[in-house]
């Protein structure tokens, strides 16, 4: 349960097309957006590090399989998102924490509701456990 | 190459949480292929375990490096300041990385991260299937390039047992009928009567069934 006054912070990483910077879009959370030229960029180490820097909940962002235009970037990012979701359950985190999604840059109400399920999300499952402990 | 995969989180956690500095020790050679023990995997599994001591309020500083192959002491040796630093390390390579590093730092509690699985081939991109035994006599010449001992379920040398089924395993139906490959290959090349010459009872004695083996260099002891 997120306590009155607490700003969630999410991570967001997108690729160019998935996306545009729209500050309104984070009312009610502090976001921290990573670019990436593709979602094939989407490492799972990258994720990890993102929950070790304080991320409550990190958003992926990637195009629609059929509309990757370098072909395989979303199946890709989808697969790993898959494996590190699995290893934050293994871990006790809570894999939910961890979502992908396939937007289209234009589609800002669309991105909106992300944002939106995402902090309704994090108010059931809690801030990064892992983070507050010692931060 | 050596294939493995890595252990379970828990199971790797459960083996480190006695110690207070642990070193994350990576192969760069034959796990690094098969994703189980190369840099990658190694800054993976350091995050993973940094988050799930810290989520069960315990502190572990975890040490990262990979060197080149664990097999060899001369690589081995670059890790030799951070095994220093560290009270215990967790090797990410096979059993014989494990091993090397448990003779050369005889003061270091060495830990496996990695199963090590078998001797094998990357069939395409993230599979990778079984195709040596070790058996220390290779038969391949015979067989066209593909071994019967590691690829037939039941390890026939003269001939199929009937049982494939549209040239798959009747044990696995995954897997493909090693006789009908080598059948297949023999036709190709040309030589399925070379199929005719019986093959006696395999001599396991160069095996590991024949006890721990040891392969000798004179030409490289100095």
């Amino acid at each position: 349960m997120i306590q009155a006054g607490q700003q969630p912070k999410i991570t967001v990483f997108h690729c160019l097309n998935s996306f545009r910077e729209t500050p309104q879009l984070f009312e009610g959370c502090q976001a921290n957006i990573v670019k990436m030229a593709c979602s094939s960029m989407t490492q799972d180490i990258y994720l990890l590090k993102a929950f070790e820097a304080g991320a409550d909940a990190v958003i992926v962002l990637v195009c629609p399989e059929q509309a990757c235009r370098y072909a395989e970037g979303s199946i890709r990012a989808k697969k790993r998102v898959t494996r590190v979701k699995a290893l934050l359950d293994e871990i006790g985190l809570d894999g939910e924490r961890l979502s992908l999604f396939n937007t289209m840059a234009e589609e800002s109400v669309a991105l909106r509701h992300i944002i939106q399920t995402t902090l309704v999300k994090l108010d059931t499952i809690g801030l990064n456990p892992a983070f507050n402990h010692y931060n | 190459m050596i294939t493995g995969s890595q252990k379970p989180l828990k199971e790797i956690a459960t083996l480190v949480e006695p110690y207070e500095r642990i070193l994350i020790l990576g192969c760069g050679t034959c796990v690094k292929t098969c994703f189980a023990g190369g840099e990658d995997e190694v800054a993976v599994l350091a995050s993973a375990l940094r988050l799930y001591f810290k989520k069960n309020y315990k502190m572990v500083a975890i040490d990262e490096l990979t060197i080149e192959r664990q097999c060899e002491n001369e690589f081995i040796q670059e890790a030799s300041f951070k095994a220093g630093q560290n009270d215990a390390i967790l090797s990410l390579a096979c059993g014989a990385g494990v091993q090397a590093l448990a003779k050369r730092f005889a003061k270091s509690p060495v830990l496996p991260g990695v199963n090590t699985t078998f001797i094998g081939i990357q069939e395409s991109p993230g599979i990778f299937t079984e195709e040596c035994s070790g058996c220390g006599n290779c038969g391949l010449a015979v067989f066209g390039g593909i071994c019967p001992l590691t690829r037939c379920s039941k390890k026939l040398l003269n001939g199929p047992c009937g049982g494939s089924c549209r040239g798959k395993c009747e044990i696995d139906a995954d897997t493909d009928c090693a006789w009908q490959l080598i059948i297949d290959r023999m036709t190709l090349l040309g030589q399925l009567d070379n199929l005719a010459t019986y093959i006696p009872p395999k001599n396991w004695s160069t095996s590991l069934s024949g006890g721990p083996r040891k392969l000798i260099r004179e030409d490289h002891i100095i």
